[in-house]
């Protein structure tokens, strides 16, 4: 296997990582003055008040130490927050590594052309372990850059062991990945026990480190190993021997992998379930759903679509019952005051505001890029020819896109907010509904303006649509996120979708800001379809 | 009568001489039309370019009057068509694929489908990702047959089937074609065009390099002949006799090839001592491999 050919199966977990590793630890350690303030005084009030504030999320992230100084911060905001998106990284690549690869046919192909089981899997192993330690050192270098930026570097030495330790974990989550891809027999069943097995370690490490006393088995977790090390902040430490263990995991998951790769059969997991054989049959399905405009997409990708609606709701589920921790930690910490000063509500609302819809506009944002994706798979896969096989225009297979798409995200969205009405006066969080029926609804022309942009470029370009999209939607995120710290112009950070859709649970809604995501939807759209029907499909 | 298919100066230029140049093509309702050619011949371009997928660089195309690009959508409701490759359904079983597909088409003709997959023995009950290639190609050829189409447009609609499925096609296309449908297949298979095409068009390089109907392909036939003589070798007879060519002699053996009837070569050796003499009739892919490499 080449090198070029498995960059470009690794190319979308490169990107993804690439963009938020740096960028997350450059704007977490290069913006502290601007988060703390620029005085002595300032910074360690702000530390104060995050030592407080990570008490109570301790269960999430380990305590911070020395959260006054930009090393520690990072240490705490972003190394803290890098373990469960490395290791998921590193879960999700070694899977489709081996049963996607698999699935599709190509390790079938590889094998076939003399390549031996073994050699194929540490070359994957080897190539990934590669890929990774680039990454993780660019990520420690833009945490270097960004505390150099801030006034206060951090100690390169303490920077070296923790990206080690992120290494070391990133590469144990990849053997673990592995070793669960060999005993599933196809990619979905491969994913769900791995992030099940992940977030089992995942919240061992919060139970033992919230709990007085210590949870059984934490010290299995990959997560516990990890959290050993905070070797960035000041008066941090490194351990050596758990990161050694992490590394001693990676090789024990990927040999157990390799072995169990050369006894099983290729397209089965060494767990075989019996199949629940469907009785023969030579009539079409009766299912009316099949055969009506836009429902039928959906009911095609109904597991999807409820899984993706499930999981919304339980994270909004999750925000109602966080609001009111943080409403009393803001409440007791005077330093974060001027955060929630001038904004209309109350902090109730204001955090819900906050957090909710942060959250709810990057799933949004992920699942319409994720539509995308499978627009564009579905032109190089023969689907779309098949489609257009049958009467009707590309125009009607966009509108049927598009309307899969508005349906699918108002479900996901309103049951959401079902959630957060339901559990609001448990929590004694005032909600305004008519506030919070328009967040919800403007969620839907938010990711529909990425979907547009998507469908354009998926209809002239489908093979770099998702990239180029993602792009769009990292850069649209960072000028959301870095525009009021760096006081940019209103009409640079309108430039972000994000702003765009404003914070309507606290303030009006920005009319403005709907009527272009609307126009983008309109046009978009409409410059896809015309894309589309000027191009050849299936050459 | 309306041409079932027409094609004038069609033209699909991808560059560097690949894709397909001036194709004239007129094929009349209810015939069975073959369209042979090596890989990259232009085949499937010509295909994509009747279903409207791909737009032409030059040159029309119609299907029943109907232009291929402009009126893809009404075309395409009389057309049934087979990909040369089938896409992936994933997870979803062949009953449901034929019903999304069949759905978009504004119905499906439950009994149609269920004699269909009754005919080629396809179980529609199991996921797609289950099937074999040969029962993803069944399940291609019920979508493309389930809606009694006027017009069968057929990308290699053999591959992957085994000789009891192709049998199976073959006499659906004789049943569909004796109803009065028209039938566009491009194969490589020759056996197959032998037995079910009417006419039969030779594509190479992009190409049409020729077009007949089966009676005149096997107006082309020739017998290969070897006769050994017991003596003198007749040589100038023989190749002063009509119809006969491609004359060599090897000591007291000649060959020869011999188009039409025998007399003339018969006169041309008569008063000759013939100790043995073999005549054989080249198959029909050696007419047509004359085709492709000259």
């Amino acid at each position: 296997m080449s090198p070029r050919l498995l960059l470009r199966l690794h190319r979308i977990g490169l990107i993804a990582m690439a963009y938020f590793g740096i960028f997350y630890v450059l704007v977490n350690s290069a913006a502290f003055p601007i988060f703390a303030g620029k005085t002595h005084a300032a910074q360690e009030a702000f530390g104060h008040s995050i030592i407080v504030l990570g008490a109570q999320f301790t269960w999430l992230l380990p305590a911070p130490v020395r959260p006054d100084t930009a090393a520690g911060y990072l240490q705490w905001r972003g190394y803290g927050f890098f373990a469960i998106v490395f290791a998921a990284w590193g879960l999700m690549s070694a899977c489709g590594a081996v049963r996607r690869d698999e699935d599709r046919g190509l390790v079938e192909v590889w094998l076939a052309a003399g390549s031996s089981r073994l050699r194929l899997l540490v070359t994957r192993t080897a190539f990934f372990a590669a890929l990774s330690a680039e990454i993780v050192t660019l990520a420690g270098a833009a945490g270097w850059l960004g505390c150099v930026i801030a006034g206060s570097p951090a100690d390169v030495a303490g920077l070296v062991g923790e990206n080690a330790a992120l290494w070391g974990l990133t590469l144990a989550c990849f053997g673990i990945g592995l070793l669960i891809s060999q005993l599933a027999a196809d990619f979905r069943a491969a994913a769900s026990a791995g992030s099940a097995l992940l977030l089992l370690m995942f919240l061992l490490d919060g139970i033992g480190r919230s709990s007085i006393h210590p949870a059984p088995f934490t010290d299995i977790s990959v997560f516990h190993l990890f959290n050993q090390a905070n070797a960035i902040a000041p008066g941090g430490s490194f351990d050596l021997s758990a990161t050694l263990l992490l590394f001693a995991l990676a090789a024990a998951a990927t040999a157990l992998a390799s072995i169990a790769f050369v006894r099983r059969d290729l397209g089965t997991g060494l767990i075989r379930t019996r199949r629940r054989g469907a009785p023969e049959t030579h009539d079409v399905s009766s299912n009316p759903l099949l055969r009506i405009p836009v429902v039928r997409g959906i009911w095609i990708r109904r597991v999807g679509a409820l899984a993706w609606t499930g999981g919304m709701a339980v994270a909004a589920a999750a925000v109602v019952l966080l609001v009111n921790v943080t409403a009393t930690f803001f409440a007791s910490t005077p330093s974060l005051a001027p955060y929630l000063r001038g904004l209309p509500g109350g902090v109730h609302t204001v955090l819900l505001a906050l957090i909710w819809l942060s959250f709810a506009q990057a799933l949004v944002a992920i699942f319409a890029i994720g539509s995308v994706s499978r627009w564009a798979s579905e032109d190089s896969s023969g689907v779309l020819e098949m489609q257009l096989a049958e009467p009707r225009s590309r125009w009607a297979v966009l509108r049927e896109r598009a309307g899969e798409l508005t349906v699918t995200l108002a479900v996901m969205a309103f049951a959401s907010m079902a959630v957060i009405l339901a559990l609001a006066p448990a929590e004694s969080i005032p909600v305004d509904v008519g506030k919070l029926l328009n967040a919800t609804a403007l969620l839907i022309p938010f990711a529909l303006t990425f979907a547009a942009l998507g469908a354009l470029l998926a209809g002239w370009r489908p093979r770099v649509a998702v990239v180029v999209l993602s792009t769009i939607a990292a850069i649209s995120y960072f000028v959301f996120e870095l525009g009021p710290l760096f006081k940019w112009p209103a009409w640079a950070e309108n430039l972000s979708v994000f702003q765009l859709y404003g914070t309507p649970l606290i303030t009006p809604v920005f009319v403005g800001g709907l009527i272009a995501m609307l126009a983008i939807v309109v046009v978009g759209f409409g410059s896809a379809g015309l894309v589309l029907a000027r191009r050849d499909v299936a050459a | 009568m309306t041409s079932a298919i027409a094609t004038h100066a069609l033209t699909k230029d991808y560059g560097s001489g690949h894709g397909l140049f001036e194709l004239n093509l007129e094929i009349a309702e209810g015939e069975v039309f073959g369209f042979l050619g090596p890989n990259g011949a232009g085949k499937t371009t010509t295909i994509r370019l009747l279903m409207g997928l791909i737009h032409a660089s030059a040159g029309t195309a119609t299907v029943f009057g109907l232009d291929c690009d402009r009126d893809s959508v009404a075309v395409k409701r009389e057309v049934g068509y087979l990909p040369g490759d089938l896409p992936q359904f994933g997870g979803m079983r062949g009953s449901e694929v034929v019903a999304y597909l069949g759905g978009m088409r504004g119905g499906v003709d439950g009994a149609r489908v269920k004699d269909l997959a009754e005919r080629f023995e396809l179980d529609l009950g199991r996921r797609f990702r289950e099937y074999s290639r040969g029962n993803k190609q069944k399940l291609g050829l019920v979508l493309a047959f389930m809606h009694r189409p006027r017009l069968l447009i057929l990308d290699e609609p053999t591959g992957g089937l085994d000789p009891l499925n192709q049998q199976t096609f073959h006499r659906l296309v004789g049943e569909v074609s004796a109803s009065g449908a028209t039938v566009f297949l491009s194969s490589h298979v020759l056996s197959e065009v032998e037995e079910t095409c009417s006419r039969v068009g030779i594509i190479r390089d992009g190409r049409l390099v020729s077009d007949m109907t089966m009676d005149k392909v096997h107006e082309l036939r020739f017998h290969e002949v070897i006769i050994e003589f017991n003596g003198a070798v007749p040589e100038a007879a023989v190749r002063g006799a009509a119809g006969v060519a491609d004359v060599k002699v090897d000591g007291s053996k000649l060959t020869c090839t011999v188009h039409g009837g025998f007399d003339a070569l018969l006169a041309a050796i008569s008063g000759h001592s013939v100790v043995d003499l073999v005549s054989r009739e080249p198959s029909l892919e050696s007419i047509f491999l004359s085709f492709y490499s000259t």
